[in-house]
């Protein structure tokens, strides 16, 4: 197994993905074994040699051009780039602000709004290329440690790109969307987290993104079928895929 | 003139950075700057149904995401005047001391005991010695916070089971039992475990803290709900009116606007909590071998956690003799109404308020964050510790250590829409 040079470098996000990692309690004296940290700030005073980096991870989306600086150079630096989380992956919840962003800035920063520059934030990889997904809101654990434990052995795990339905069935849960008549995204949304929501009775609010060839057309009917209006659809459906809205008048 | 920038802080959560500004090795000047970038949290809810506001307001912040869901809810349900039932408040109060737990466990082991223990990181002192009992006994107890948070909640970070009108699901029965009894292992150990937390030898020598402590009105050894607030002045505030206290200060250097009650500083915290509690009589005075200054935050948390876990306790039981059959939830129509509710996070005073429209939909919003208000104490705390000191390497050290005592959580205190001041 090999030594691994590794960086956790956060962007516009709410720090769950780096916290995530760090609630790996049991694994953490494991992962010191052969994970050496050159720049996790969240957790570690270490300052950044600017070295070679086996693998880096990203959380959180790019929405100031000095974010965009620091993702290319770790880019440049590393071999293996790992985008985690809904922000990193699609904009997230960020995204979610929209409107005229010059406007609600003015409204924001007033006399001081020409020296603040940010803009609309967009996902990882709108700039760089990113060699694994690990997608959720927050994003698992046990991605995190395959993805580590893969890295140690020169490869990356092949994460589930399925939907969630997949791992609720297998869970043998009680279908909340059909038994039930809840508005759960299950059918569209990217299993990894084993169902966790559904099978503690809650139905799946889509926080890992969009399945493989999603079909968010049946989707988007079947809610409207449960009495959803439009709106509310919309806004469930819309909550944690940003960036693939943007394309789409609203 | 000469400016030492410390950039950035480290073992704190969110980014930010220091200036010491020194003349002739005097320090004059000191500027907390939060360089986290900025989320308009509450500019993206307005027009937005009420019920699409706990689930959105969780995600300012990972580590405090219960605690702003909870906030959150009880908000609009006092806008929408909507009693939820008894059994619903203990789950989320377990939810929220769940969260007090693993935010402590996390504050104390993760980010200030590799200070004691002359590490860079916690992952340092494992790779010394994986088996260093403190490090390994703080991350089961912040595993303990999880657990907690995943049972009354359904997930560690960013619960679901918590929405406007009660709760979705009572925890299951094996869980609670199992729960139960990870919790009464940890009475017994807690106190050795924590001690180091609350011996002076632990931190260099600190000046008296400044600022008039700030809190929920205490009733029990540990709230963290309440209607009103308490200072350490002797005066009471109704939740409602907490803008008449806290005035907000925009800072041209910084990307959160600081709270502050005009001429007055404002302490919030595990330290400002427990003044307040031991004022109030609801807790006895400490002995004189407690940290000073800014340090007593670490050993006011660890106080909390022993607390935390008794309570919990309780709570788990309460929770077990429910009937499986009784209500959860009630139901919430939308309406207009304005609701304030005021929390004790983790890391201090958090106060959310929303006003609906006719239509249920959030027409204002305002959150106001713990390390938004402690930014001015931070700097006043800074300039006072570190007056003696010369060398730029010990500086920057008990600057860190300085800043990492009060707990600030940044990625909450930027959530906000204002951010102003001109310079």
């Amino acid at each position: 197994m090999k030594q691994l040079r590794l960086a956790y470098v956060r962007f516009t996000s709410c720090c769950g993905c780096q916290l995530t990692l760090l609630n790996c309690e049991r694994e953490l004296p494991d992962l010191a074994g052969f994970a050496e940290w050159v720049n996790f700030d969240m957790a570690s005073s270490r300052r950044d040699d600017k070295g070679r980096l086996n693998a880096v991870l990203i959380e959180g989306s790019i929405s100031r051009p000095e974010e965009l600086d620091t993702l290319l150079e770790l880019r440049r630096r590393a071999d293996v780039l790992v985008a985690v989380g809904a922000c990193a992956l699609t904009g997230g919840v960020n995204t979610l602000a929209g409107g005229d962003r010059g406007k609600l800035c003015d409204m924001v920063y007033q006399s001081t709004a020409a020296k603040k520059t940010t803009f609309p934030p967009q996902p990882v990889s709108r700039f760089v290329r990113v060699d694994l997904e690990i997608a959720g809101c927050p994003p698992e654990r046990e991605e995190h440690l395959r993805t580590l434990a893969s890295l140690a052995r020169d490869s990356l795990p092949a994460l589930p790109d399925y939907a969630v339905c997949m791992e609720c069935r297998q869970r043998e849960n009680r279908c909340l969307l059909i038994e039930d008549d809840l508005p759960c995204l299950g059918p569209v949304t990217r299993a990894g987290c084993r169902a966790l929501c559904p099978s503690f009775g809650v139905l799946c609010e889509g926080c890992r993104g969009l399945a493989d060839e999603a079909n968010r057309g049946d989707m988007f009917r079947l809610l409207l079928e449960l009495g959803l209006s439009e709106q509310e659809i919309r806004a469930r459906m819309e909550r944690f895929t940003g960036v693939f809205h943007e394309n789409y008048p609203s | 003139m000469r400016t030492i920038r410390l950039e950035p802080l480290t073992r704190v959560e969110g980014h930010g950075r220091v200036e010491l500004l020194l003349e002739k090795d005097r320090l004059l000047e000191v500027r907390l700057e939060i360089t986290e970038s900025p989320r308009l949290f509450e500019g993206l809810v307005l027009g937005r149904s009420f019920r699409e506001v706990p689930a959105l307001v969780c995600r300012i912040c990972a580590i405090c995401s219960s605690v702003h869901r909870v906030a959150a809810t009880s908000a609009l349900e006092k806008a929408l005047k909507v009693e939820i039932p008894e059994a619903a408040r203990w789950v989320r109060e377990l939810l929220l001391l769940g969260g007090h737990i693993e935010s402590h466990a996390l504050h104390l082991f993760c980010l200030v005991y590799p200070d004691i223990a002359g590490a860079e990181s916690l992952v340092e002192v494992l790779r010394r010695d994986r088996e260093d009992p403190i490090a390994s006994g703080g991350l089961a107890l912040k595993a303990l916070g999880n657990q907690m948070q995943s049972v009354a909640g359904g997930r560690t970070i960013h619960p679901v089971n918590i929405e406007v009108g009660g709760v979705l699901k009572l925890p299951e029965n094996a869980r609670l039992e199992e729960l139960d009894e990870e919790l009464s292992r940890w009475e017994e150990s807690l106190p050795d475990l924590l001690s180091v937390f609350a011996s002076g030898k632990s931190y260099p020598p600190s000046e008296s803290i400044r600022g008039v402590h700030l809190s929920v009105s205490p009733t029990a050894e540990l709230s963290i709900q309440g209607e009103s607030l308490a200072l350490s002045d002797g005066r009471t505030v109704s939740s409602e009116k907490y803008k008449d206290l806290l005035v907000e200060r925009p800072v041209v250097y910084s990307n959160a606007r600081q709270s502050g009650g005009g001429e007055d500083l404002f302490l919030v915290g595990a330290m400002a909590r427990r003044e307040n509690a031991v004022r109030s009589g609801v807790l006895p005075s400490g002995s004189a071998s407690r940290p000073g200054g800014v340090y007593e935050n670490n050993a006011a948390q660890a106080d909390e956690l022993i607390e935390a876990v008794r309570r919990a306790r309780h709570l788990v039981r309460k929770i077990r003799e429910v009937d499986p059959a009784a209500p959860l939830k009630v139901e919430a129509r939308p309406g207009p109404g304005i609701g304030t509710t005021v929390v004790e996070a983790p890391r201090g005073l958090l106060i959310h308020q929303y006003a609906l429209d006719d239509m249920g939909r959030v027409a204002a919003a305002d959150i106001v964050t713990p390390t938004a208000i402690n930014q001015g104490a931070i700097e006043q705390q800074l300039l006072a510790d570190l007056q003696s000191v010369t060398s730029p390497a010990e500086l920057s050290d008990r600057a860190q250590q300085i800043v990492r005592a009060f707990d600030p959580c940044i990625s909450c205190s930027v959530h906000l829409l204002h951010i102003s001041r001109s310079s």
